[in-house]
Parts: structure tokens; C-alpha cells; sequence
């Protein structure tokens, strides 16, 4: 009864279930879903996930998906996770629930709406929109501001003032590395105002090595494809 | 040390807690935060809850905001809450942590935006915008077909086919009684095609009357505020001063 992962490296969510997996030693199957060849349209993927969207898990006779959902029933279901990915204590609990609620009308919206509109509308076969690119960029600054003056605590590398990241880190992180899409450049003058942020990017990358690494390389080859 | 309850029931993530807690015996203060008097921008509201948003709870010194977080910490830690609501089973709890948050990338962009832009734009000092309104009709009618077609299968009275209510149920009705405020017919138009819906939001309301009907009678003092200022203003020219003056001193 092995775990399925319903899974196109390409979608931010997909990045935190396989990475929270690996950390884990969650044993899982890997069910590659191509997103450009709109294989999460077709009607057996819409047996998995009526909602047609990535990622999906299965476990058993158990079907699950929204990313935050997924975590939440691994961390909760999986022997030897440790407590800091979803603490047991309900204060810690609900704060991270907090952020992972604020995130869906926040940060969430940024990061896609950008990459969606320029660098990867011709992999969707939809039309550049400088507008849509620019709204997309208010959206992540407003929540990287927050992010920095309130999520993240001055001394401590992780959200909430914690030491060891959550389920909530890396949700956030791999939707803000979405970004790597469209160049160092922009990425730096979008990230480039909050030093605390792009330190608990680092945090996070380096608690979750080498599966971070290895799960955001699909972005540096699809931006390389892309320029070529 | 009683729980504070940040509130302005014209908000339906804020009725969704009250009611809530009123079901099951949470004692609460509920403090009044008026959105339509920009409350929830003030400075002493920030220290409350840095993002200003409504509801938000202080428990102690225990501060949180987000309605679905919010719902579930009372769940979890109030004596006396029925398991249907926040199940502890963790398959069940797993879809209901599905729908929320499903819910607010779907429904939750329909009514607000669709009443923030028409009814409700003079009394928070906005512009009408019919676009933006049009942009949540497709959001609510896509939601509620996902609803009717997928969330409400199987032969439960609530969604995942569940025979009491959750957490989820009264987050997501809470939600579609703010097309209230639109008036019948439009409201009708809106949910006319969705039996399994509308029996679904009377099923929701049985399970927690009388605090649904109570926490809800705002939205009825609004909206029938807002009709007779619409004839009004048909009549004469003076309507939408009148309307937010009303409307001030009555919600």
C-alpha cells in the first residue's frame, strides 16, 4: 500500500509534498501528471482529483488533495515525522494553520500570476500580460512585506520565531522559488528589499537538502529550455 | 479569562465562529470592530491582528486570526465540542481540511467580491464595478456546481457525504448567505440550480438554529435597509449619502 504522488515538478505544491516525503523517509510513487500536455484535464486524472489539479495523493483506498491537506495527513499519519513539521501542541498547531490560510489570498496569487503571464504562457499556450505580470508583482511584494516584518521573528530561522521548519516553511518557500523562473535579475529585485526572508529561503533550502536541490532543478532546466 | 472574539457580523467568516461558538456553548465577548467605519484599520486593531482582517480571537494571551484556523483551535480545545465538527479521525479530518481549503481559492471569491462591488460599494466607500462583480458571479456559479457535483455526493445531509455538520459546512454557508444581501431574486437566480445546495444550506441552518437565524438577522436588516434606499434613490437624488448614513447607525 505504498503512497501515490500525483506529480508535475513544475507546480510549487507538488515541490513541498515530494520534499516533506523525502525528509521523511515517507516511501512513495512518483505518478508524473504533465501539466503542459494538460494531462491533469483528461477524465482518468478527474478520477483521482475531480478538481483536475495538482497535487492529488492516494493512499490505499484514500484519495486526498489541496497541498495543505496532504501535509497536514502525512505529518499526522506517517510514523518518525518529526513533531516540528506539525507540532502536536495546539498553539503551535494553530499558528501554523494561520499562515497556511493567509498564504492561499496572499502569497500564493504572487509568484503564479507572474510566472503564468510571461515566462511560461507560451508552455500554457496563453497570451504575455505585462499587466497581469504587474499585479502579480504588487500581490508578492505586499506578501514578502508581511512575511518579513511579521511571520518571521528577527532571531529565529524559520516562521512563527521557530527554530525547525514546518509544513508552513516550505509551502511558502518553493511557491517564492517559482520565481527563479523569469531570471537572477528580476528575482533579485523582487527579493532584494527583505534580507530576512531570503535568509529563511537559505534556512529552509539547507534544512531540506539535497531534496531541495533535486526537486527545484526542473525550474533551472525549464528556464534554460525556455531562453533557447 | 474569557475568549475574545474580534467581530462585525457583517462578515461571514465572523458568523461562522459566533455561531459556532454559540452551538456549542463557548463562552465568548464578542467585540464590536466596524468594518464600514474602517475599525479594523485603526492602530490598537493592528495590535489585535497585524493583516487587520476580521475575525481574529485572543484567548488568554493567545492571539489568532483566519476564521479555519481560528474554528479549528476552539474545536480542538474547548471541552464539549461534538467530534462532527473537527472529526479526530484523520481521514475525515483530512477532507475536511480539503474543502477549507478549497474554498478559499473557489467560493470564497464569489459572494464578497460579487457584494463588495455592487450593494455594498457606497456604504465602504467604493466605486461600483460590474466587471470586478462579474468576475465573482463566474467564481460562485463554477463553486457551486463543484459543490452540488462533487462535495455534496453520496447521500450525507452535509458535504463528504457527512450526517452532522462540520467545521466546513458552516464556513462554506456562511459564505453563500451573504448573496442575502443581493436581494431574493438575485439570490434566486444565483442558487436556483443547485438543489443539493440550497437543501444543504437548510439542512446547515436546521442543525444550528436558532443561532444561525440570530447571527444572521444583520444581513436581513442590511439588505432590506439597502432596498428601500435603492427606491429611494429611484425616487430622488439624494440616495447614497442616505444609504451610508443609515446604514452607519443601523449595521
Amino acid at each position: 500500500m505504498k503512497l501515490k504522488v500525483y506529480a508535475d515538478r513544475l507546480s510549487q505544491p507538488v515541490r513541498a509534498v515530494i520534499i516533506f516525503c523525502e525528509v521523511n523517509g515517507i516511501d512513495y510513487e512518483e505518478i508524473k501528471v504533465d501539466l503542459a500536455n494538460r494531462e491533469h484535464l483528461t477524465p482518468e486524472f478527474a478520477e483521482i482529483n475531480p478538481m483536475q489539479q495538482l497535487p492529488a495523493i492516494v493512499h490505499g483506498s484514500f484519495k486526498l488533495f489541496e497541498s495543505h491537506a496532504i501535509l497536514i495527513y502525512l505529518a499526522s499519519s506517517f510514523p518518525g515525522v518529526a513533531d516540528h513539521w506539525y507540532p502536536a501542541d495546539v498553539y503551535k498547531r494553530s499558528k501554523i494553520h494561520s499562515v497556511l490560510d493567509w498564504h492561499h489570498s496572499n502569497l500564493r496569487c504572487g509568484p503564479i500570476t507572474i510566472v503564468q503571464n510571461s515566462i511560461l504562457a507560451p508552455v500554457f499556450r496563453s497570451p504575455l500580460n505585462p499587466e497581469a505580470v504587474a499585479e502579480g508583482e504588487k500581490i508578492l511584494s505586499a506578501a514578502l512585506s508581511k512575511t518579513e516584518s511579521f511571520w518571521l521573528d528577527d532571531n529565529r530561522p524559520f516562521l512563527l520565531g521557530q527554530n525547525q521548519p514546518s509544513i508552513a516553511d516550505l509551502i511558502l518557500v518553493c511557491d517564492i522559488m517559482q520565481v527563479k523562473l523569469v531570471g537572477e535579475t528580476d528575482w533579485n529585485r523582487l527579493l532584494g528589499p527583505y534580507k530576512k526572508v531570503q535568509q529563511w529561503i537559505e534556512n529552509t533550502r539547507n534544512a531540506t537538502n539535497p531534496h531541495f536541490d533535486e526537486l527545484h532543478k526542473v525550474l533551472k532546466e525549464l528556464k534554460e529550455k525556455l531562453q533557447n | 479569562m474569557k475568549l475574545k472574539l474580534y467581530a462585525d457580523r457583517m462578515s461571514q467568516p465572523v458568523r461562522a465562529v459566533i455561531i459556532f461558538c454559540k452551538k456549542n456553548g463557548i463562552d465568548f465577548e464578542e467585540i464590536r470592530v466596524d468594518i464600514a467605519k474602517r475599525q479594523h484599520l485603526t492602530t490598537e486593531y493592528a495590535e489585535i491582528n497585524p493583516m487587520k482582517q476580521l475575525p481574529a480571537i485572543v484567548d488568554g494571551r493567545f492571539k489568532l486570526f483566519e476564521s479555519h484556523a481560528i474554528l479549528v483551535y476552539l474545536a480542538s480545545s474547548f471541552p464539549g465540542v461534538a467530534d462532527h465538527w473537527y472529526p479526530a479521525d484523520v481521514f475525515k479530518r483530512s477532507k475536511i481540511h480539503s474543502v477549507l481549503d478549497w474554498h478559499h481559492s473557489n467560493l470564497r471569491r464569489g459572494p464578497t467580491t460579487i457584494v463588495r462591488n455592487t450593494v455594498l460599494a457606497p456604504v465602504l466607500g467604493r466605486p461600483l464595478n460590474p466587471e470586478a462583480a462579474a468576475e465573482g458571479e463566474k467564481f460562485l456559479s463554477a463553486s457551486l456546481s463543484k459543490i452540488e457535483s462533487i462535495w455534496l455526493k453520496g447521500n450525507g445531509r452535509f458535504l463528504l457525504g457527512g450526517n452532522q455538520p462540520s467545521i466546513a459546512d458552516l464556513s462554506l454557508v456562511c459564505d453563500i448567505m451573504q448573496l442575502e444581501l443581493l436581494g431574493e431574486t438575485e439570490r434566486n437566480r444565483f442558487l436556483g440550480p443547485y438543489k443539493e445546495v440550497q437543501q444543504w444550506i437548510e439542512n446547515t441552518r436546521n442543525a444550528t438554529n436558532p443561532h444561525f437565524d440570530e447571527v444572521h438577522k444583520i444581513l436581513m436588516k442590511a439588505r432590506e435597509k439597502l432596498q428601500n434606499l435603492r427606491l429611494k434613490g429611484a425616487n430622488n437624488e439624494g440616495g447614497e449619502s442616505d444609504m451610508k448614513r443609515t446604514l452607519h447607525s443601523r449595521i
